[in-house]
């Protein structure tokens, strides 16, 4: 529980510090927070003896338990040495950063995103479980593409984060993939459970794709040639964020994963050779490349890469060799490159440039920094007494030490010791130059206001720790390093004249030969080769080439889409359908008149369909859908299916009602013009659309056959259901039980989206003419309201205002009417040629019987054919009747009691209502209760599905009756 | 019996498929309720067994009832077919009145 309470205080402290840090002064919000993430470093000191005695600290959090995911942390000696440098280097920035920003909005701006990096490297170091792990390292990612694009205004600070964030996330989603065939080949996404089986891992089938992935997580990460460019552009974050993400954390980050899966994957073939040459490559390229730059921070960033490169290496030598200097190596450059990045951001803050060539002779206005640079630069070097030293002299010996048995033993070694000296000239140019030579510009920096105090802090405890750690090797660095390594080794500070010395010697005065004869090589320049930044601005421009040529596929014809779609669809179909369909089972036997009778039904449905498709009037054509739909409810009752048949014979009489009056509202000179395109359109057309709708007919068929030819004869929930209908919902209509209660939260979605799609007509239909969409229109807003609840006074007004806005102007032809004859033609056709006497009665009367038959249906649900749907259905065509005979104003005048929109809201309340009820009694959501031993009347059975079917009649019939009101609204009537 | 459903079913998707590329709204429409309709059928073929008796408890002892899943299934599905039907329909209302035209290939403000 602790170590979760501390992996969390520095996200905790990301959202408070920008949130109250406005009301602190600068400097005491620095050394609040300081004083926080330094209290986070005194308890990881603390649990040091604790670990090194006896073992890893873990702590679990359930997370996904379905999943077998828990937040878990995991705490051993390798966590530690990392959770100590992120939160001791954490606090020394935060103070530095308290003095290097100015403004105070960006200073809690910088901390907010500084906190959020912390949070996420010590949750990525103290990961138990590499899902956690992975998530950690995007937040980094992430974190750092904040801080690097700092300066927002800044072009090359935006490109630079991009660059940085597309490689390392690139890395990230590698990684990703790696570590799950990790999890899946472990059998567990635990860290404690894949470190002990390294050697099932390491003889795994997937081991290769594991590592190669996990590999290019880690190089991108920790900037590894060919992908190490990103590391330089990122410099245009603030110093402080370079020096604690780009220095000494999040760089590591990758070094950290390596180190921490060496017992698992390492000591193979595959990870010395990757490891070293990829190591060796990026120690020599980036140590060169920090020579010819001109920017402090640039030469940073390279000896940096170089850096991460030496520690690659070091983790890939083989049997942990080594691992121990790659630690030393990971503490010494950490404390040595911040001093050294907090030295430049405090030469750029008062001199105001970090160009090489305009400095020098600084040590006379700022000798505090001076001094800390030069024990700093001394460590970079690799002199005696410093950490850099211990860490360089551990370098060699493992390096001499392992490639005695190689077959290049010469080549690493000369790499290194090439490297070695160029880093020497790179301390040289840093501290004599920047320092102590006159400046080689004539244009030097004009003047030098002083540096706060404060700035001095961080780096002067840095390099103090260089010093010390170095002096106080065993007492300090041992008992870091000592619970990582497997076996025990000693740590010298100085460990006699071996080999190892007078290599780093000849290093040392190489590397000052190099800087002796800076003045000539400093003219050399190439420009043959492209730069990394340069490869990369080329993939991004292919991928933005390739995005443009997919794009040109989308020409915007939906037909055309469509197409594409149903093909594919089809093609599906057609191998699902050839692969099951079974051939032996395929026969057609015609044994009763019903079967006859199915068959004449089947061909007159398909007929009535294809009529559809040939009649070219769309009035016609829906009357023969109607046809088809009426033979398919005939099919229904013969299956024997009477409660569907009932549903689709009044469905399919309302669908019918509803696209006849919907196609009055459709401009009919557009609908007209149309057709006569369809009607001329090209043979090859035709032909196209005929091979098309033939493939998807033979591809669903050939699907259809499989599937009736592979039907579950028996074992299915049917059964269960016929057995079960009578005793728990009290129905022998199995279908209605089905319906209301065994599968009842279907029904309740059902008519949650019957009653949204009417819904949805009504805003449709209801809402304004484009281009008056977004403006508040107060009025207009008024007048919709009153169209969803009518009253009558305002019902002219409203029916006028409508007309008057929303009248459609046939497009293109002169439009000689005035309003006047318009307003009267108006009137014409809302009255409908329908309203004679006798249709009036008709309607009249029917409305009541079939209320009437509604409750009927609604009373008997259970043993008779009917239900909630059919009584909506029943209702909604009497009420559909009213709209057609009487016309929108009377219909609406006269069945004032009826609310549509109302009704489906007080209908779904109803059903769920009625489902939810049953949990205040501790019984499960939608159990039915029976009322039994009550003889009522009339055989009627009480049961809790009636309030159900309730619900659902008061749903069906709102909607219906919502989108029959909608469309009868008389804004823009035509004749048909 | 069922085979012959089944064949019908390809043939009604066929259709509707064919109806649903044409170059109108409306007709496209009717194309969209000719497949609910051979969904329907399938839906009819494929119940795990066939009847002679509707489902209904007081009937189960005159023969095999036919599956009463499959007609809930069916139930939900017709109510919801006419509910997007008519959302679809409503759609083109709006693109008719706007564009003034139901030809999909002039309903082109969308485009990119």
């Amino acid at each position: 529980m602790d170590l979760a309470i501390v992996s969390a205080t520095p996200f905790a402290l990301a959202v408070i510090a920008p949130a109250v840090g406005g009301r602190f002064r600068r400097s005491a919000l620095a050394w609040i927070l300081a004083a926080a993430v330094g209290a986070l470093f005194g308890v990881f000191v603390s649990w040091l003896p604790i670990i090194s005695q006896s073992g890893p600290l873990t702590a679990e959090l359930p997370w996904v338990p379905q999943l077998g995911l828990s937040l878990s942390l995991y705490l051993d000696g390798l966590s530690l040495f990392f959770a100590l440098l992120i939160t001791g280097i954490g606090a020394l920035i935060i103070l530095y950063a308290g003095a290097y920003f100015h403004d105070i909005g960006k200073l809690t701006r910088f901390y907010g995103l500084l906190l959020a990096f912390m949070g996420g490297m010590l949750g990525l170091v103290m990961a138990g479980n590499i899902v956690v792990l992975f998530i950690c390292w995007e937040i980094t990612s992430i974190a750092s593409f904040f801080l690097i694009s700092f300066k927002g205004n800044s072009a090359e600070a935006r490109a630079g984060a991009l660059q940085a964030l597309i490689i390392t996330g690139g890395g990230g989603l590698a990684l990703l993939a790696g570590l799950a065939l990790l999890g899946g080949a472990a059998g567990s996404m635990e860290l404690a459970t894949i470190l002990s089986s390294g050697e099932a891992l390491r003889a795994h089938p997937w081991y290769v794709a594991i590592c190669l992935l996990i590999f290019a997580g880690c190089f991108t990460k920790s900037a590894q040639f060919p992908l190490h460019f990103w590391l330089p552009d990122a410099m245009h974050a603030p110093t402080p964020a370079s020096a604690y993400l780009h220095s000494a954390t999040m760089v590591k980050a990758g070094i950290y994963l390596l180190a921490r899966m060496y017992p698992v994957l390492g000591d193979t073939a595959l990870w010395q050779v990757a490891l070293t040459a990829v190591g060796l490559a990026t120690l020599f390229i980036g140590a060169f490349f920090a020579l010819r730059q001109r920017d402090l921070k640039a030469c940073l960033a390279y000896a940096t890469i170089s850096q991460l490169g030496a520690l690659v290496a070091l983790v890939g030598l083989p049997h942990g060799e080594g691992l121990k200097a790659a630690l030393i190596g990971v503490l010494a450059h950490a404390l040595y490159k911040g001093a050294l990045f907090l030295v430049v951001g405090a030469i750029d803050h008062a001199t105001g440039t970090r160009d090489l060539r305009r400095l020098g002779g600084l040590a006379r206005a700022m000798p505090g920094l001076a001094v800390i640079a030069v024990i700093a630069g001394l460590s970079m070097a690799g002199l005696p007494p410093l950490l850099g030293f211990v860490a360089k002299e551990a370098l060699l010996e493992s390096l001499i030490h392992s490639v005695q048995s190689s077959p290049l033993p010469l080549l690493p070694l000369a790499v290194v010791m090439v490297s070695a000296a160029f880093n020497v000239t790179l301390a040289l140019i840093l501290t004599w130059d920047v320092f102590f030579a006159r400046p080689r510009r004539a244009n030097a920096h004009q003047h030098t206001h002083r540096h706060a105090p404060a700035m001095l802090v961080g780096p002067g405890m840095l390099a103090g720790v260089s010093v010390i750690g170095g002096l106080g090797l065993e007492s300090l660095v041992a008992p870091l390093i000592e619970p990582i390594l497997t076996e025990k080794s000693a740590l010298h500070l100085f460990s006699g004249f071996n080999l190892p010395f007078i290599l780093s010697l000849g290093a040392v005065i190489g590397g000052a030969a190099v800087f002796a004869m800076r003045q000539t090589w400093r003219g050399w320049r190439s420009h043959t080769l492209p730069t990394g930044p340069q490869l990369f601005r080329g993939a991004i421009r292919l991928v933005e080439w390739a995005a443009d040529g997919v794009l040109r596929t989308q020409h915007g014809k939906l037909r055309h889409y469509l197409a594409v779609i149903l093909v594919s669809v089809c093609l599906l179909m057609l191998t699902a359908g050839l692969t099951h369909v079974n051939l032996g089972a395929l026969s057609v036997q015609i044994t009763s008149s019903a079967d006859l009778l199915k068959v004449v039904l089947l061909i007159s449905s398909l007929a009535a369909t294809f009529a559809s498709i040939l009649f070219k009037r769309h009035l016609l054509a829906a009357l023969a859908l109607g046809v088809a739909g009426y033979a398919v409810g005939g099919l229904f009752l013969l299956e024997p299916a009477p409660d569907v048949a009932l549903v689709q014979f009044l469905v399919e009489t309302l669908g019918t009602v509803l696209i006849i009056t919907m196609l009055g509202k459709i401009s009919s000179t557009a609908r007209r013009r149309t057709a006569e395109i369809v009607w001329r359109q090209s043979r090859s057309g035709l032909l196209r659309d005929g091979l098309i709708a033939t493939a998807i007919g033979v591809g669903v068929g050939l699907f259809a056959l499989a599937a009736v030819t592979h039907r579950p004869q028996r074992d299915t929930v049917t059964r269960w259901h016929l057995e079960n209908a009578l005793t728990q919902v009290g129905a022998t209509d199995v279908v209605a039980a089905i319906v209301t209660d065994f599968r009842g939260m279907d029904t309740v979605i059902e008519i949650t989206v019957f009653g949204l799609a009417a819904l949805g007509v009504l805003t449709l239909l209801t809402r304004p003419e484009p281009g008056k969409v977004w403006r508040l229109n107060v009025p207009r807003v008024a007048r919709m309201w009153r169209r969803i609840s009518p009253g009558p006074e305002t019902q002219a007004q409203s029916v006028h205002a409508g007309h008057r806005a929303d009248h459609p102007h046939p497009d293109g032809e002169a439009h000689v009417e005035t309003r006047e004859t318009q307003a009267a033609m108006h009137e014409q056709r809302t009255a409908s040629k329908l309203d004679t006497p006798l249709t009036r009665k008709v309607a009249a009367l029917i409305l009541p019987f079939a209320l009437l038959i509604s409750l009927s249906h609604l009373l008997y649900s259970g043993v008779a054919p009917g239900d909630g749907f059919t009584a909506g259905a029943v209702s909604g065509i009497a009420v559909a009747l009213w709209y057609v005979v009487y016309g929108y104003e009377e219909a609406r005048r006269r069945l004032k009691w009826l609310h549509p929109a109302r009704l489906i809201g007080l209908g779904i309340s109803l059903a769920v209502l009625n489902a939810a009820l049953p949990l205040l009694f501790g019984q499960p959501f939608l159990v039915t209760t029976q009322v039994r031993g009550l003889d009522l009347p009339a055989h009627i059975h009480l049961t809790s599905t009636m309030i159900f079917e309730t619900g659902i009649f008061l749903a069906v019939l709102g909607g219906a009756s919502t989108i029959l009101e909608t469309i009868a609204h008389p804004r823009d009537v035509e004749q048909l | 019996m069922n085979v012959l459903f089944a064949i019908a079913t390809g043939a009604m998707f066929g259709l509707g498929a064919f109806q649903l590329l044409r170059r109108d709204l409306v007709k496209s429409a009717m194309g969209f309720y000719i497949l609910f309709t051979a969904i329907n059928l399938l839906f009819l073929a494929v119940g795990a067994f066939d009847g002679s008796v509707p489902a209904y408890t007081d009937e189960l002892s005159k023969g095999q009832p036919s599956d009463p899943l499959v007609q809930a299934l069916l139930l939900t599905a017709i109510v919801i077919s006419f509910g997007s039907y008519a959302f679809l329909l409503g759609l083109i209302n709006v693109a008719s009145r706007r564009y003034k035209t139901v030809d999909p290939d002039q309903v082109d403000q969308l485009q990119g």
